[in-house]
């Protein structure tokens, strides 16, 4: 019984202390050795017994004892534990350091169960609240997240206000299904659709994934976390079976803790600029003439002699400086029984384009409560209403509607702002004139979001030896969205030319809810209760239903902004619905801390899958041994040694509606007909199942202050669904089925360590690294460009084929297919660090590094061709457009090194505090800090992480004139009372 | 202890019993539209009729591209849209290469494709249906084997080659030379004349086949595609017995036959080929218009009035993209509801003439090509009457007559004398055969 500490030992001692033992009382103060204020909740145990209890609000505790000495280990979430010898009943005082990476940290594995980080099998990893927005203020949780975790890639398709993020754990792991993690709040599946506007049916794009929507992931307050768990790859996620396959986010949001209401106030005020302005081609009157002729020279100089100056449209446009304020209150507390946090914030951001932005009002309410001895209850409740203008960006053919699109053909010289009557003049070389579209066209959308999460927890059973609760939970994600975009009929170009002017009003609607019953018997087996069994058997059910419709009209009535007041309508509709059903067991065994290994199988159906009541199986299997723990150790210096291995299956079922080979309706001036959709489905169709096996180690040094933590892992992702290009001549241009196989291997390191720890200035750094590697192991057709994923061999596109990374790129250089490029990073980087000083200032820093990685810069294509790339007067410039317009022309490394955040705060000191406020404020926090702040990078456009593509699938890398990235300053204020 | 296991086994048998007391799913339907399986096996008559619908209006897909693409390679116009491909890689800019993967080389042959698998599929359901007599089965069958073999001419038109078999989309037969494909579809458009003689047409075709919706009129339009793929395998004897029996009629409306009709519904088509018109420098069109090309205005015999029916003037007439200018831009159809022709007197007229050539009829060719100068303000021929000559001057009123309507082209190819075209760049390459595409896995 040496060193057994679990959150069950502590419940049940919590529940059986008053009848267990008498003996001498101790007191004692926990402190937080940062701000040497008490630390409410902490954990107070008396080591090799089931004896604790946890410290008050003013951070006190008092226990029986009844043999000495003894030994008190205290720990508290996000601080490095702490063990202190008592030799004789007396009043102590305990100070607790943060810690970076706390392995005491319990961390959500199982589907009921729990694990202390340091008995954990694989390398998952934890985002709490002050990482993710602790140095300064971010709009969305996946935005958050870069350069915080190892093994993630972060794509964003979009600067806009409210994101447009692709979040990748471990690589790709579905070519054409979901690569997208699952996201769990608080015990709800949360949706994260990226939902298409009708955009592109005014501005030409290809198809909805170019119409760069955000992802709904962007209603969720990241302010409201208290800590995330990311589980990477298969063998962490097994027990999430099908739903597991591109890895799970857990996120915990923050509840009531016992101890006296806490009001928490704060204000983040600050603004959005362009980061990285390309600038303007430095024309002079000879390269315009040499350019476009005598006529354009003599408009050039007419502009020079009337003006001074060229217009500047990339300022004009992107040139606006972004209010950005978020306002957020929340109370918290709680007494034995009922535990409560409620809070509201709400956010407002405009982009750095005149008439873009995002706000969003979340309010949150969390209650835990116990009922009695055998049940406890806690209900989750938020409610989002989001909003976002995120103009018009991206590709498009001929909407005439796209900044960047329009800005590459726009002559510096021409005249786009209106006269004084209102009227906005044609661009004479493009099919739209920018400003027009800025001051008039809409392309905006409004969400009103609850999300709801009920749990019930029985203990049925509390004895010595066996525990045994049922937890029953469940969850509902309601998500109403409508979007609208609107092009007015005085706008340049229209997609009817005869009915001018545009208008798609979408209402969508989506439902998730989930249900989950588990049931977990903690069994201590063994003579002593030497090893800890946790056995956990239970079933889920998941239900998807998704109605959109899209209402659009042309030829409008003069000003004019609804639907009905338009010449042409049209609806489109699209409906889907998803039920998923698993079962699952798993048992752990947890020997003495010393060994600990976990079996479990889960047993999955999907509506999704050609057979929907067919179950496939996800097994997975885990080992770590604290060799640190063992009793042999005895090398003090090095106080954990964990060597870990686990294996795990998971799954992803195809996306809806790959089971199916459907005709379209069409007409042809009379009655409606069918003509075939174009995808031939596979009724027999199975889950893309992912097998990893991941490998590593963690050594922790001087109790804690430095670790290191090391993983390897082979993912082999088998029966990809792909999407391919069948022979048009087949009446088919796509196929959906099974047909190939994937491996991604890579590394991950972090190492982390309290450099300071003095008095008066502590230093915590954290370095990361990070690489992936992926390779079609399997391909049953032959090579072929990923459809949606590029435009083409001729510019260059994603490329299945086997031996080949699937993030390649590959472009027809002079007839032949070649290999230009790989999306995919060399390897990534970061380096964080918090450093606090005389107790009062914190300076934090985040640096990111991408090594490597190709992108297609297609803006350049378009710039090249409108002669307005910058480059232009260089010659070689001017060589660029003697070449060919094929992929290698425009491939270019996308590798950068990224100030990411940066702040500074400073806290008033308590006594000043109350001196000036009065005793009713416990402390006040000021701070000034930075996003994006700079970027080194050869990557000659705006951003090197981008993708015209949005989120889904392959995506990232391929670049057509996106909204420019932002960077953002702010200045904080905090007031807890 | 025991207890403890039994009580824990009473709630594995609880949550055993709860498994199978969960929802068996459903088999899955597609709720967003019907299946092909569905329509496969016993169809209605309405169903069939919805797939006859469908065929009609797929024929539409990939025109305009097919139009300005190889419009574009045989320097009869240029299309400034947002995709620099059009005035790049189609003019061979900088010797660039054609692309089998770009939206010009497999927009068409999907399009294409798609219509002649929706016939297919047709041609199945017809077949395998309780609900129909033998009479109309054979309408159904006669209609749908007509519409793939004009869209199989087109692929050759475009591709000189052709996919035919294709009735089974995992055994797709090879990919024909031109000669061979068009003697396939020959053979294909006579068993579909075949089927038509007595056959009962069940179903309204839209109103671009007003005059030709019916077994006996639409057999017609069937002799006049047979006469067409005849003069391209340089049959003329055929081609002029087909042509006997189709609405060919050297007196009539040269506009009379058989249209894509377009309109502003939500599942319908506009028609791509129609661009707004420029009407002054201020608000001129310069970024989704077709431009004229210079050669073809410069060329023109004085007082066609093909030209100025079919072109106008820019505003601006110098603007221009991608180094390429063109003085006028198209007028070729006033709305984007325009029907486009798909195979109209006219050309069945220069078929003749063509034909007439084929069989040293040199004189019915001269009076052809006289009634097209005529209806054009021209004058009677006044050329030799030898082969070379004839040829010049059908080509010439073919390349007015057929402006912008994916002819010149071919036309070029099969006389070859696509060499002869105007270069306009410095570095630009002359292609007349667009690759096959990729997908096709060649």
């Amino acid at each position: 019984m040496s060193k057994t500490l679990s959150l069950r030992a502590l419940v049940f001692s919590l529940v059986f202390f008053p009848f267990l033992v008498l003996g001498q009382n101790i007191t004692g103060t926990v402190i937080d050795g940062a701000s040497s204020m008490p630390l409410v909740g902490a954990n107070v145990i008396v080591k090799g017994t089931t004896n604790g209890t946890t410290t008050d609000f003013d951070g006190n505790f008092s226990l029986d004892i009844s043999e000495f000495p003894a030994v008190l280990e205290v720990s508290s979430l996000g601080y490095t534990s702490v063990e202190q010898t008592l030799n004789q009943a007396e009043s102590v005082t305990i100070t607790l350091q943060e810690s970076t990476t706390s392995l005491d940290e319990v961390v959500i594995t199982g589907l009921g169960t729990s694990i202390k980080r340091s008995n954990l099998a694989n390398a998952v990893s934890s985002v709490s609240s002050e990482e993710l927005v602790g140095t300064t203020s971010q709009t969305t949780v996946d935005g958050a997240l870069y350069g915080k975790v190892t093994g993630v890639n972060i794509t964003s398709s979009s600067g806009a206000p409210g994101g447009g993020f692709a979040v990748r754990l471990r690589g790709i792991s579905s070519i054409n299904g979901n690569n997208q993690p699952l996201i769990i709040v608080d015990g709800v599946y949360i949706n994260n659709v990226e939902i298409p506007s009708g955009l592109r049916l005014a501005s030409g794009a290809n198809a909805a994934n170019e119409e760069n929507g955000a992802n709904r992931l962007a209603d969720l307050d990241p302010n409201d976390i208290e800590d995330m768990e990311i589980l990477k790859g298969s063998s962490a996620a097994a027990i999430y079976g099908q739903r597991g396959n591109a890895g799970v986010i857990i996120i915990t949001t923050k509840r009531g803790k016992l101890g006296k209401t806490k009001i928490n106030f704060s204000q983040d005020t600050g603004f959005n600029t362009i980061a990285n302005p390309l600038g303007m081609r430095p024309w002079t009157a000879q390269s315009v003439e040499d350019t476009f002729g005598p006529d354009e020279r003599d408009k050039y100089e007419a502009v020079i002699a009337s003006r001074g100056s060229l217009y500047d449209y990339e300022d004009e446009i992107y040139g606006d400086t972004g209010l950005i304020t978020d306002t957020r209150i929340s109370g918290s507390g709680g007494s034995e029984k009922t535990k409560f946090f409620i809070g509201a914030g709400y956010r407002d951001e405009e982009g750095i384009i005149a008439n873009t932005g995002f706000d969003r009002f979340s309010i949150r309410g969390n209650i835990d409560h116990e009922i009695s001895n055998t049940f406890s209850i806690t209900s989750t409740s938020n409610y989002v209403r989001s909003n976002s203008s995120r103009s018009f960006t991206g590709n498009e053919n001929e909407g005439g509607l796209s900044y960047g699109y329009a800005l590459a053909f726009t002559r510096p010289w021409v005249n786009l702002y209106p006269d004084a009557n209102g009227n906005y003049p044609n661009n004479p070389n493009y099919s739209g004139n920018s400003i027009f579209v800025r001051d008039n066209a809409k392309n905006e959308d409004s969400n009103n979001r609850f999300i709801q999460g009920m749990t019930l927890k029985t203990n049925i059973l509390n004895t010595e030896k066996n525990r045994l609760k049922f937890v029953l939970s469940g969850g509902v994600d309601y998500l109403s969205n409508s979007t609208y975009v609107y092009v007015p009929e005085t706008h340049q170009s229209h997609p009817d030319p005869q009915n001018p002017g545009f208008i798609a009003v979408g209402n969508n609607d989506f439902t998730q809810f989930n249900s989950q019953a588990v049931a977990v018997w903690n069994n201590d087996a063994l003579a002593n209760g030497d090893l800890g069994l946790t056995t956990q058997a239970g079933v889920t059910y998941l239900y998807q239903d998704r109605d959109n419709v899209l209402t659009t009209g042309a030829g409008l009535l003069a000003n004019q902004t609804s639907v009905d007041n338009s010449a042409v309508q049209n609806v489109f509709q699209t409906r889907s619905e998803e039920k998923d059903f698993g079962m699952f067991a798993q048992v752990e065994g947890n020997y003495k801390d010393q060994i600990i290994a976990t079996l479990g199988y889960r047993l999955d159906k999907s509506t999704r899958n050609g057979d929907p009541n067919e179950f496939f199986g996800f097994p997975k299997a885990s080992l770590a041994l604290n060799i640190a723990n063992m009793d042999f150790w005895n090398v003090d210096a090095i106080n954990q040694l964990k060597f870990r291995t686990a294996y795990g299956e998971t799954g992803n079922p195809a996306q809806f509606g790959s089971t199916f080979t459907s005709y379209a309706s069409t007409t042809i001036g009379g009655p409606v007909g069918q003509t075939l959709a174009g995808l031939k489905g596979d009724p027999n169709i199975k889950p893309e199942t992912a097998k990893e096996f991941e490998i590593g180690f963690d050594v922790g040094v001087l109790n804690n202050r430095i670790n290191l933590e090391a993983t390897y892992y082979n993912k082999q992702v088998e029966d990809l669904i792909l999407t391919r290009s069948l022979p048009g001549s087949s009446g088919f241009t796509q196929e959906r089925t099974n047909l190939a196989d994937l491996k991604n291997t890579g590394v991950e390191l972090a190492l982390s360590g309290d450099i300071l720890r003095g008095e008066n200035a502590t230093w915590n750094s954290r370095l990361q690294f990070y690489k992936n590697t992926s390779e079609i192991t399997r391909l049953d057709v032959p090579a072929f460009a990923q459809p949606g994923a590029g435009f083409g061999t001729g510019l260059g596109t994603f490329y299945i084929e086997e031996g080949q990374p699937v993030t390649q790129l590959v472009g027809n250089i002079d007839g032949e297919l070649q290999q230009v490029g790989n999306v995919e990073p060399d390897f990534q980087m970061s380096w964080s660090n918090n450093l606090t000083l005389f107790k009062q200032f914190d300076f934090s820093f985040l640096f990111q590094l991408k090594q490597g990685g190709e992108n297609l810069n297609l803006s350049r294509f378009l710039t090249d061709l409108g002669q307005t790339s910058p480059d232009l007067e260089t010659p070689e410039g001017q060589d660029r457009l003697d070449s060919p317009t094929n992929a290698l022309r425009f491939v270019e490394d996308a590798g950068y090194l990224r100030l990411r955040e940066v702040a500074l705060y400073y806290r008033l000191p308590s006594k000043t505090v109350e001196k000036l406020l009065g005793g009713n404020i416990e402390g006040i926090k000021l701070g000034v800090s930075g996003r994006n702040v700079f970027t080194v990078t050869d990557y000659s456009s705006y951003d090197p992480e981008v993708s015209v593509n949005g989120g889904a699938g392959l995506s990232s890398g391929i670049e057509v004139t996106p909204f420019p990235s932002a960077k953002q300053f702010y200045l904080h204020l905090n007031v807890n009372f | 202890m025991k207890n403890i296991y039994n009580k824990i086994s009473y709630i594995g048998i609880a949550a055993v019993m709860m498994l199978f007391a969960s929802c068996t799913f459903d088999e899955q339907v597609d709720p967003n539209g019907p299946s092909v399986d569905g329509v496969e096996s016993n169809a209605t008559i309405g169903q069939l009729n919805e797939l006859v619908v469908g065929v009609e209006a797929s024929a539409r897909n990939g025109i305009a591209i097919e139009t300005t693409a190889s419009g574009t390679m045989a320097r009869e116009l240029y299309l400034f849209d947002a995709d620099p491909r059009n005035t790049g890689d189609l003019l061979g800019k900088n010797g660039i290469g054609l692309d089998n993967n770009s939206f010009y080389s497999t927009s068409q042959w999907n399009g294409s494709y798609r219509c002649i698998k929706n016939a297919n599929l047709l041609i199945n359901a017809a077949t395998n249906s309780n609900a129909v007599s033998d009479e109309e089965r054979r309408g159904y069958i006669g209609f749908a084997k007509t519409m793939i073999a004009y869209e199989l001419i087109q692929m050759v038109k475009s591709y000189d080659r052709a996919r035919v078999d294709v009735a089974d989309e995992n055994n797709l037969g090879p990919v024909l030379e031109k000669d061979e494909a068009l003697a396939e579809i020959r053979t294909m458009l006579n068993e579909a004349n075949t089927d038509l003689t007595g056959a009962t047409f069940l179903f309204n075709l839209s109103a671009g086949f007003n005059g030709f919706n019916d077994a006996s009129s639409f057999a017609q339009y069937n002799r006049a595609v047979a006469a067409m793929a005849a003069v391209y395998a340089g049959d003329g004897g055929a081609a002029i017995t087909a042509l006997g029996d189709s609405y060919f009629d050297l007196m009539g409306d040269l506009n009379n036959g058989p249209k894509h009709l377009f309109a502003t519904g939500g599942n319908d088509a506009l028609n791509g080929l129609f661009k707004l018109q420029s009407t002054t420098v201020e608000n001129q069109n310069n970024g989704d218009q077709i431009i004229v090309h210079d050669s073809w205005i410069n060329d023109a015999e004085p007082g066609d009035t093909r030209v100025a029916n079919k072109a106008a003037l820019r505003p601006d007439p110098t603007a221009s993209q991608d180094d390429l200018v063109g003085a006028y831009e198209t007028r070729l159809y006033a709305s984007s509801t325009s029907p486009i022709d798909i195979l109209r007197n006219e050309e069945l007229i220069l078929l003749y003439a063509e034909a007439s050539m084929l069989n040293s009829s040199p004189g019915d060719a001269v009076t052809a090509l006289n009634v097209i100068r005529n209806a054009a303000g021209l004058p009677n021929y006044t050329g030799g009457l030898d082969d070379a000559s004839l040829t010049t001057e059908l080509l010439n009123q073919r390349r007015y007559s057929l402006w912008c309507e994916n002819h010149r082209m071919f036309d070029l190819r099969r006389f070859g004398l696509s060499n002869t075209l105007p270069i306009d760049r410095a570095g630009d390459v002359i292609y007349n055969t667009l690759p096959i595409p990729l997908s096709e896995n060649e």
